[in-house]
């Protein structure tokens, strides 16, 4: 195999699975890195994508299998990249990857692990608003169907007590607490970063109460509690009660003053949970307090003014800064100045909060390791002496999806198309 | 000869094993199929997904000489393709092998285990019943044209071109008018990024500098036909329809632009030719003829007025760019002199991509005042609005811009028809999928990109060209072939009545119509195996390879003993 | 077949992409659903036609599910719009057979609608176990 023809891509989200499938086709070999323990990104999160409100597995799903089953993709889950050497059609990278602990070639799958374990710990991958054992998958259909071991809270590693009840439980000796971390270095032409974005921890704007109150819901908790194979199978109760909300309140644009831009995605998700109440919850009220409504393209703008004219009160307010969210025991109420300048209140029983997308955590690591730039944002930036270029700072490396900014599925769809053609061109000439 | 079925149930540790009775099955299923044409040989793995489980398929295969085979275990989801390479490292055809989930549609679900055995001696039935009826289907290999040919010589069509042109690829672009360049040679900034006009002149002429590409201006399309890797296509010149080229190409790209709404026909929008009010794209014209912004009677304006969102309300779409380049063009004027009163008028501001408030925050600096309004409407150059407070208010502007909806470039219908590409409700050409794939359309091989799939800018115009350079060069590799889909359907000639139903019925266009014999047929090159004819022929002259009728009730009959 | 009790025989035609796979995901999260259940994958809803289904009510079937992906979320497309539209016509007609209507239904499962798939075949089994045998049933198999 000719290495410099070979490809890695960090991060298996949907823009950097597309990006995998598309070069694999050509006979490349393609190294897929992933740190968490499954692939998939953000995507898989959602129940339903808008605008077309399809079902994010089913879209999905086909091309995770694909991936897995692909002979010329390598996927390395639980994998962080830690070097990045030399140059266009010839780096030399060095990738630490984890111990999963549990054999995927063993593995079958079958969750008998997962009873017997007597550690129950917060799943992250949930938003924390459940609970997973030592030894999990982050969610039901997850994929690969392996499991991993939470190594901090698992009684054999953290030496609470003895314990071997996941090794015995398991018919197949999958898992193999020995297991060791690895370095894996490989020899590739180009690179593709697709490693997605961050949410913004909205707790950082004290507020909006959030973290204080049940009733008070981050976007993308509420997508898992709106999932049917989410926390609550999909019923809408609030946070450590039976109780279903009769009126919500949902505030777009949270963190965009803070953060300088508007992520482009909030107003579509936004009236797809407003949707999503309507259908589960007829009776409920929902209430959109919003400062602009951005649906760029063909098809957005209808999608909402459809789902907001029908199923909501869209109120538009005069200031960020002026909005407060005040909480008791029980009752949120939200204060705000309305178009008028005067001060209004609204008191409802659940709040979504629509936050912004910001740069990943790890982004500043991998630019210096990469030796490319990030913009004033902390985002990836692509080639400012091009007009709609996927080319990082430096040649042979592609930035595509929301590494590079928020964005919608499908311009991250069409980024990591770009960044092939990219890459074909480096590596083919 | 005699049919040697191999049955094999993987016991998938205890999951499978502990919950149905595989003896019993095996024995049950030998005893009802042996005959003196079928033989039943059957038995259990503990997990036939390993590497020792594989091992032992393809040797019961060699050594046994099965000539069908059945797996009982898990879903087709997770192991089908693993059992699929098995039989293609034998001489086995995999289209005579078939799996069956007795895990997640039996063990996993029935709790009683004779009810469960039972639900799996039904299953395996079906599938025993089932591999008789498949036949050996075989793949085929077609030799591809690795050319391509951009419709469009707009920036987009323009960077398609370059990004696929190579020694082994050649391209054609075709151009409608008689220049290139399209709408943007009139754009003095490009937004986000500073460059202009010599980036677009630079990209026109690396493209007629480029020995790989052939460009024919005042030419259009005439006719298609083909698939993925091998399209024949007729060009005509738009000045003499007579003059005809033949061109082979294996990919085609739409890459039309956009046309502008005529904003008169808003109700909102009046205004007289002599009137001081002009489009965006008027005002980026006098910009680069006259290099100043001037009323007609030549003296620069003092107090302008932009008016956003344009007919937006009555299109039911958001263009995408306008906040954008209304933002850019009120500081042109603002660069022009700072003294110039500049006052935009917009309901919601849409600035979706990271850059764009960099823009904005730009905008603001320079003293240009951003009015979010409820209502607006234009008599002349007087402007009438309502806060969003209520308040009403009109102010008169010695000059106006307004920003009209971009809308489908005129050609757009007519070329939907020869290309056989369907529209969407806006006018637009539709997508394969909005989402995963945007640059696709119903036909592979045909493409979509910038304004021809809906409104977007140049730079993610740009984006969608190399999207597309992607997809194709991935697709159709120069040398390489392409295998297409087997278990795709076939028109039994003897039977069709040429009701033409299934043409109807194909999302995909893989079914054509020959006049001759007066029957549909199946280009297998297209069909993806759905279905969807099979349920619409009338007369039953249509198969579906390896989903036949005959297969299905093999299935349908074990169900129903 | 024992007169005082009746156990139905119910087939469903799942789509690949969605129902198929919210079926494996009711399977791998232990869901219990009906025996009496059986399962026939194809790749499409849009594949089942009406001689299909009439065979198997001839055939003894005493209900018949047809499930594939939401309106929208069609792997090809719109396959799930014509399935729907043949269910429709063959809805209105089977009064005219002798064959009351409840017995075949439509419905759109999701790939991560595991319990909702289980929900949805476990009512339609107790309706059918509720409607008695079908009444069309052959005796012989074609």
């Amino acid at each position: 195999m000719d290495q410099q023809k070979n490809v890695l891509v960090i991060g298996a989200g949907i823009a950097g699975m597309k990006a995998c499938l598309l070069l694999a086709k050509t006979g490349k070999q393609v190294y897929l890195v992933e740190k968490l323990p499954i692939i998939g990104g953000k995507t898989i999160k959602n129940e339903e994508s808008f605008p077309n409100l399809e079902c994010s597995t089913c879209m999905v799903a086909p091309v995770q299998q694909e991936i897995l089953q692909h002979p010329n993709i390598k996927t390395l889950t639980l994998s962080e990249v830690e070097k990045i050497e030399g140059d266009i059609g010839n780096f030399t990278i060095i990738i630490n990857k984890k111990a999963r602990y549990v054999s995927d070639t063993d593995c079958i799958g079958c969750d008998m692990c997962f009873d017997p374990c007597p550690v129950s710990i917060s799943n992250e991958w949930e938003e924390n608003l459940m609970n997973k054992k030592a030894i999990y998958v982050p969610c039901s259909g997850s994929l690969p169907n392996v499991p991993t071991i939470d190594t901090e809270h698992c009684y054999h590693f953290n030496g609470k007590q003895e314990c071997n009840a996941c090794v015995e439980a398991c018919m197949f000796e999958a898992i193999n607490f020995d297991d060791k971390d690895e370095k894996v270095e490989i020899q590739v032409g180009a690179v593709i970063i697709a490693t997605g974005s961050d949410i913004y921890d909205v707790s950082l704007l004290p507020q909006f109460g959030y973290g204080k109150h049940p009733g008070i819901y981050t976007s993308m908790e509420f997508e898992r509690l709106f999932a049917s194979n989410g926390p609550t199978s999909g019923e809408l109760t609030i946070r450590n009660s039976e109780k279903t909300p009769k009126s919500i309140a949902i505030i777009h644009c949270v963190g965009r003053k803070e953060q300088d831009y508007c992520s482009g995605i909030c107003c579509m998700y936004s009236a797809k949970h407003a949707h999503f109440i309507k259908h589960k919850l007829p009776d409920t009220k929902i209430y959109n307090f919003y400062r602009d409504i951005c649906v760029p393209g063909k098809t957005y703008q209808k999608f909402v003014e459809k789902i907001n004219d029908i199923e909501t009160q869209m109120i538009y307010h005069n200031s960020m800064d002026e909005l407060n969210i005040l909480h008791n025991e029980n009752e949120i109420t939200i204060e705000y100045i309305t178009g008028k300048s005067k001060k209004e209140t609204l008191t409802v029983d659940m709040v979504i909060l629509a936050s912004a997308l910001n740069p990943g955590k790890d982004f500043s690591d991998i630019s210096k390791m990469a030796k490319i730039d990030l913009d004033k944002n902390g985002f990836f930036i692509t080639n400012q002496e091009k007009v709609g270029s996927v080319e990082s700072t430096k040649p042979g490396i592609f930035i595509a999806g929301c590494a590079e900014g928020p964005k919608d599925v499908q311009t991250s769809v069409i980024q990591a198309e770009a960044a092939v053609s990219g890459v074909m061109s480096c590596l083919d000439s | 000869m005699k049919k040697k079925i191999g049955v094999y149930v993987c016991e998938c540790g205890p999951n499978i094993a502990d919950k149905v009775d595989i003896d019993k099955i095996i024995e049950t299923v030998v005893a009802a199929n042996n005959s003196e044409n079928v033989e039943i040989i059957g038995d259990r793995h503990k997990l036939l997904c390993s590497a020792a489980g594989k091992v032992f398929l393809e040797e019961e295969i060699k050594n046994k000489e099965l000539t069908h085979m059945v797996v009982a275990a898990c879903s087709p989801r997770d192991h089908n393709s693993t059992f699929i390479n098995v039989c293609k490292k034998t001489e086995l055809n995999p289209y005579l092998y078939k799996m069956v989930n007795i895990r997640e549609h039996c063990a996993w679900i029935i709790p009683d285990k004779d009810k469960a055995t039972n639900k799996a001696i039904e299953y395996i039935q079906g599938g025993v019943a089932r591999v008789q009826y498949q036949t050996e289907l075989i793949e085929k290999k077609l030799d591809t044209n690795p050319d391509v040919l951009v419709i469009g010589g707009g920036i987009a069509g323009i960077e398609a071109a370059i990004s696929l042109a190579g020694k082994k690829r050649k391209v054609t672009l075709i151009e409608r008018s008689a220049v290139l360049g399209g709408k943007s040679v009139f754009l003095k900034e490009l937004l986000p990024s500073q460059a202009g006009k010599e980036y677009i002149n630079k990209r026109i002429k690396d493209l007629t500098d480029n020995e790989n590409i052939q460009v024919f201006l005042n030419t259009e399309i005439e006719k298609i036909i083909g698939f993925l890797g091998n399209f024949e296509i007729i060009l005509s010149d738009v000045t003499n329809k007579d003059k005809k080229t033949e061109i082979k190409t294996g990919a085609t790209i739409v890459a039309t632009g956009f046309g502008l709404s005529d904003v008169t026909e808003f109700s909102n929008i009046n205004y007289d030719t002599k009137d001081e009010v002009y489009t965006s794209l008027e005002i980026e014209k006098m910009l680069s003829e006259k290099g100043k912004l001037k009323l007609s009677s030549g003296v620069p304006p003092k107090k302008v007025g932009l008016i956003h969102c344009v007919g937006r309300d009555e299109k039911k779409y958001c263009s995408q760019i306008c906040c954008n380049y209304m933002m850019k063009i009120a500081n042109y004027f603002k660069k022009q002199s700072a003294k110039i009163e500049v006052k935009e008028f917009y309901k919601d501001l849409c600035l979706p991509h990271k850059d764009d408030q960099k823009l904005f925050n730009l905008t603001k600096k320079n003293g240009v005042d951003l009015v979010r309004i409820k209502e607006v409407s234009l008599n002349g150059t007087k402007i009438k609005y309502s806060r969003i407070d209520g308040t009403i208010e009109e102010n008169e502007f010695d000059m106006v811009v307004v920003a009209p909806p971009i809308i489908p470039s005129d050609s757009t219908k007519n070329l939907s028809e020869i290309l056989d590409i369907p529209l969407d409700e806006f006018g637009f050409f539709q997508e394969a999928h909005l989402s995963t794939n945007p640059v696709g359309t119903s036909t592979d091989g045909i493409f979509i990109i910038g304004n021809a799939q809906g409104p977007r800018g140049i730079s993610n115009s740009i984006l969608m060209a190399h999207a597309a350079s992607g997809q194709i060069r991935t697709q159709l590799i120069p040398g390489e072939q392409i295998v297409p889909e087997v278990k795709v359907s076939e028109v039994l000639e003897a039977f069709c009545m040429g009701c033409k139903n299934c043409i109807d019925v194909c999302c995909y266009g893989a079914i054509y119509f020959d006049e001759i014999k007066g029957i549909s047929v199946v280009n297998e090159a297209i069909c993806r195996g759905c279905g969807n004819c099979v349920a619409s022929c009338p007369s039953g002259s249509i198969r579906l390879k390896h989903f036949t009728n005959e297969q299905i009730y093999q299935e349908v009959i074990e169900a129903l003993k | 077949m024992d007169e005082t009790k009746f156990t139905p025989k119910i087939v469903g035609f799942l789509c690949n992409w969605c129902t198929y796979a919210a079926a494996d995901l009711a399977g791998s999260s232990k869901t219990e659903i009906s025996p009496l259940f059986s399962v026939i994958r194809v790749m499409c809803s849009s594949r089942i036609d009406h001689n299909l289904l009439l065979t198997t009510f001839f055939n003894g079937a005493d209900g018949i599910l047809i499930a594939g992906c939401h309106p929208g979320d069609c792997h090809y497309d719109k396959g799930n719009y014509y399935a729907r539209r043949r269910y429709a016509l063959l809805k209105n007609v089977m009064d005219t057979l002798k064959l009351e209507p409840e017995r075949l239904e439509l419905s759109w499962v999701s790939a991560s609608e595991g319990k909702r798939y289980a929900d949805v075949v476990n009512e339609f089994s107790k309706k059918i176990e509720q409607l008695g045998p079908n009444p069309i049933k052959k005796s012989s198999v074609f």
